[in-house]
């Protein structure tokens, strides 16, 4: 026998579901009147569609380029490869692309894509140097930002959910409406939540629609769709809330509006603004010149310093070669590649602390994101998308890794003074992103 | 017997200024109550305190007998409400706005019945269909009272109800007060006519700087006198 309390509460909850559905289709075809809205939905999806055309324009050149860098890489090195005669010169003049093809998702956030270099031609010399020479493609996107779906997502999106909801209470005050309104409605729940519940899940999906044909398209997972779903509704919700505790203020629309502007200058802008100079004084980066120069300086003082020196400092961190580093010649190849290595070697301090920056910088920017749903909001697009400044650094290590394994690949040749045999090269190895 | 609308020694506040002090009335069912007086005496605030938009300082009111700050929505729900300038939405058509806010009422009615509605209040047919915000004040009037009608409530309050109509209305509006009474509905209307309040009312209370300071009722079949209640309105309002 079923509790007669729990069938009054499944009956009041169907019949609170039914009375919300009859509300919202009531608000709907209100909302279909309102030109106003309508304008600045149509606007958000027109947006939407032009943030994702963008992002996808954007990653396919990335794509493009990639293409034609890995094809001009093997003709290259081919080439290079092709008049050499020992181990030294085809270690020296053979150049390997490293490069981090975007996600499929990277065209809705290209973020750090923009600042950080995504793809080097390194060879066996001193790495450091290679890594932190290269200019990066869309620097001056790296300072204004790029009109992807993620900026669209955080910034752009609460102004127009501002500017559908500010005014749903004071229009009605001003217009005398407001208590024929409720008077009529019988409490403000089954007017105000309604009709501020469409305006939101109207602009969620307009929003959403592009994004998800251009995550189909782009071949997206299913998961990484639903969490940015989820990030979208989420950041939505928040500056409901938001919306709806300042528009409660008995106020005018005018008054309103610039409350909820200058509340979303505060949250999208001017928190972001201080906390990111906040974490800069807090977390000083070593620039990436100095790390190219002290790499530099140290392979060229190389040159005037005692080659025994140099082979004994190389030992210490290669003992597996003590028995094969003597240098007879003015010039050997081992030598040259063992000072190499020793700027990368002095120049590792600086890396690490740039590194352990840089990561200590983006731990507390997701910790100060939480004051900022802007930054929360991008950061999580980002991280999705693969290009937050995890991902760049995780480039970076992969770089580093194919590095050794050249090195790897190359020492034993040099230090043993094997012969140069052209076969041997089909066992170069090769960067797999 | 119940009194579907009753104010016991009401007294309310707005922005901190008394408004109404410990008024008491109450309206039988199928009365027409009017409550009469000048600007700022404290009529408007006595129908939104009904609706439960303002909460009494003291006193107590009471819609079919239960006090309204206990169920505001059951209240609401037994009253349909005429404010004074009948504010619908200009983008929408006479039909649209009806739709609209019967909808929001939660009130099923049948087209042909918006019709009806519309032709007792006598709105051109042809303007039905357009929005509202080509209207004169007294069309938009019109629709509101239509809406009034078609909400079907027990109550009806109405606030300066023939404000913006044109003398033919008027009379054919308290006509239609007049068989809306007859039909059982309890009505309490707040004016500064009082021509239109006598003509109209069962009764006729005099409202003064918040308080109720005068009452006048019909008696064998007659009207309430126009000029007692004029010579009354006018000494209070110069005293």
């Amino acid at each position: 026998m079923v509790d007669t309390g729990l069938r009054c509460r499944i009956f009041c909850s169907a019949e609170g579901a039914g009375l919300m559905v009859r509300d919202m289709l009531r608000e709907s075809r209100f909302l279909v009147k309102d030109r106003g809205a309508l304008f600045w939905l149509l606007l958000a999806f027109i947006l939407s569609i032009i943030s994702v055309a963008f992002g996808i324009a954007e990653v396919r050149d990335q794509q493009r380029t990639i293409a034609e860098l890995v094809q001009e890489d093997r003709a290259d090195r081919a080439n290079a490869l092709e008049g050499q005669e020992d181990w030294g010169g085809a270690a020296y003049y053979a150049f390997h692309l490293t490069y981090a093809p975007p996600s499929e998702f990277a065209f809705a956030a290209l973020g750090q894509r923009d600042s950080s270099p995504w793809k080097h031609r390194v060879r066996m010399l001193a790495l450091e140097g290679q890594i932190h020479e290269a200019d990066t493609r869309n620097a001056d996107f790296g300072l204004v930002g790029r009109f992807d779906f993620a900026f669209l997502a955080a910034s752009v999106a609460p102004l127009l959910l501002i500017l559908l909801l500010y005014d749903l209470r004071a229009a009605e005050r001003t217009a005398r409406r407001h208590d024929l309104l409720l008077a009529t409605a019988g409490s403000s729940k089954s007017l105000w939540l309604p009709r501020a519940l469409i305006r939101v899940m109207a602009l969620f999906f307009l929003l959403l629609i592009p994004l998800w044909v251009a995550s189909a398209v782009e071949g997206a997972s299913l998961g990484v769709m639903i969490q940015a779903s989820v990030v979208l509704l989420g950041t939505l919700l928040i500056w409901w809330l938001i919306i709806e505790l300042i528009s409660r203020i008995d106020a005018s629309s005018s008054v309103l509006l610039t409350a909820l502007v200058g509340l979303w200058l505060a949250l999208a802008i001017v928190i972001p603004a201080l906390s990111k100079a906040a974490i800069e004084t807090r977390q000083p980066l070593p620039k990436g010149g100095e790390i190219l120069l002290l790499q530099r300086e140290t392979v060229n003082d190389a040159w005037d310093m005692p080659k025994e020196a140099t082979m004994s400092a190389f030992l210490e961190e290669h003992p597996e070669w003590n028995a094969h580093a003597t240098i007879e010649q003015p010039f050997e190849w081992k030598w040259y590649y063992a000072f190499q290595q020793l700027g990368d070697m002095k120049a590792e301090p600086l890396v690490a602390q740039y590194r352990s920056a840089r990561l200590a910088r983006d731990h507390e920017a997701g910790v100060f994101a939480f004051l900022s749903p802007t930054s929360f909001v991008e950061r999580s697009f980002e991280k999705l998308a693969g290009t937050d400044a995890a991902s760049m650094i995780a480039y970076e290590e992969s770089v580093r890794d194919f590095h050794a394994q050249l090195r790897a690949f190359h020492y034993p040749k040099l230090f043993k003074d094997e012969p140069f045999d052209r076969d041997l090269l089909e066992g170069l190895p090769a960067y797999d992103p | 017997m119940t009194s579907p609308l009753e104010a016991r020694s009401l007294s309310l506040n707005r922005e901190g200024n008394a408004v109404l002090n410990g008024v008491s009335f109450a309206v039988a069912e199928g009365e027409v109550f009017a409550l009469l007086g000048g600007n700022g005496a404290g009529k408007s605030s006595t129908l939104l305190a009904f609706l439960g938009f303002l909460e009494p300082s003291g006193g107590e009111i009471l819609v079919n007998g239960k006090s309204v700050a206990d169920d505001i929505a059951a209240a609401r729900s037994a009253i349909a409400y005429l404010p004074e300038a009948a504010a619908l939405y200009g983008h929408m058509t006479a039909y649209e706005n009806l739709n609209y806010f019967l909808d929001l009422a939660g009130k099923s009615v049948k087209k042909a019945d918006y019709d009806d509605a519309l032709n007792r209040v006598a709105l051109p047919r042809e303007a039905r269909s357009r929005r509202l915000q080509s209207y004169s004040k007294g069309m938009r009037q019109k629709t509101a009272i239509a809406l009034a009608l078609l909400r079907e409530t027990p109550i009806l309050l109405l606030d300066e109800p023939t404000s913006g109509l044109d003398p033919v209305a008027i009379d054919e509006f308290h006509d239609l007060v007049k068989d809306l009474a007859g039909a059982g509905q309890t009505i309490l209307m707040v004016t500064h006519d009082v021509y239109g309040a006598c003509q109209v009312a069962d009764r006729v209370g005099l409202l003064r700087r918040g308080q109720l300071v005068g009452s006048f009722a019909a008696e064998n079949g007659e009207r309430i006198d126009t000029e007692t209640v004029h010579a009354a309105f006018a000494e209070r309002e110069t005293t």
